[in-house]
């Protein structure tokens, strides 16, 4: 039987294009992903930092709540992230006190691609988060000094 | 072209999205050393603003008016700090404090963070070292 000489290997490797092409398609998706919880991480983790030191530096307790999910959304939109898929809340606090610590939580939800074999991530939401703690200052202005003793900051 | 390198595209393809995939990996893996960096220069921040405050001699300061840090008491701060730092992703997490003079606190951290991908890669980066510092003084205000 006679063959062209251009055919000839083609059976032996042809399948590698469809299987690469997958392959890369899958890989780049799934990197996608990966790279999008990481970067929704990096904007939460500066978001509560911010949070964390706007609630300290706050002049006073009712501007202090406010101030610091200003601060964090403002992080959000800062990293170009949607400000209305990031939620502030305090694990430690709010306590606005001499020595109190706040630890903000800024949590983002990042929303994933479906990859194909894999499948979509936490359901199409990933929530990734940040936090970070402050201690209000003992020594600052601004805050009620009758009983207070620095002893208490050892606590 | 000769006719004998038709084809040979297919045989660089999987190489292609090998390569791909193995930058990609480490682009990732680089982004994760990257925020650990980042938040452990918060931490690092952190501490030492609270610190040089919260690590000054009281009892000096009403005795004399000059401000004094107390290295002892930095150093429970610093530790209190690690403690609720939130941090527990990072490995061998350790704090250097130092009072330098009478009133500036140097803080360095030093934490290990482990690698996503790079682990599987031959001689693969499992885990990488990050460090920051931060300096704070105790003012009047």
């Amino acid at each position: 039987m006679r063959r062209l000489r251009d055919e000839r290997g083609f059976v032996g490797g042809f399948e590698v294009l469809p299987f690469g092409l997958l392959v890369f398609v899958a890989g780049t998706l799934l990197l996608t992903n990966v790279w999008a919880v990481i970067d929704g991480t990096l904007a939460a983790s500066a978001a509560a930092r911010e949070a964390a030191r706007a609630y300290a530096e706050a002049p006073t307790a009712a501007d202090a709540e406010r101030a610091a999910v200003d601060a964090a959304l403002a992080a959000v939109d800062g990293h170009g992230r949607d400000r209305s898929r990031a939620t502030v809340r305090w694990d430690l606090g709010p306590t606005f006190e001499r020595c109190a610590p706040n630890t903000v939580v800024v949590e983002y939800r990042v929303p994933t691609l479906t990859v194909p074999f894999v499948g979509a991530f936490g359901g199409g939401v990933i929530t990734t988060s940040g936090r970070h703690t402050e201690v209000v200052d003992p020594y600052r202005t601004g805050l009620a000094i009758d009983d207070f003793d620095p002893e208490t900051c050892r606590a | 072209m000769r006719s004998d390198e038709r084809g040979s595209v297919l045989a660089l393809m999987p190489a292609a999205v090998l390569i791909f995939v193995v930058l990609g990996a480490l682009a990732v893996d680089a982004s994760m050393s990257f925020l650990a960096e980042r938040q452990v220069s918060n931490l690092a921040a952190s501490v030492a603003n609270d610190a040089a405050t919260q690590g000054v001699d009281v009892l000096h300061y009403y005795a004399t008016g000059e401000i004094v840090i107390d290295p002892a008491r930095v150093r429970e701060v610093a530790d209190a700090a690690v403690a609720r730092s939130g941090l527990g992703h990072l490995d061998d997490i350790t704090i250097e404090t130092d009072v330098v003079g009478v009133d500036v606190v140097v803080v360095r951290v030093h934490a290990v963070t482990r690698s996503m991908f790079s682990r599987v890669l031959p001689e693969g980066l499992e885990e990488r070292t990050v460090a920051a510092s931060a300096e704070a003084s105790a003012e009047r205000g």
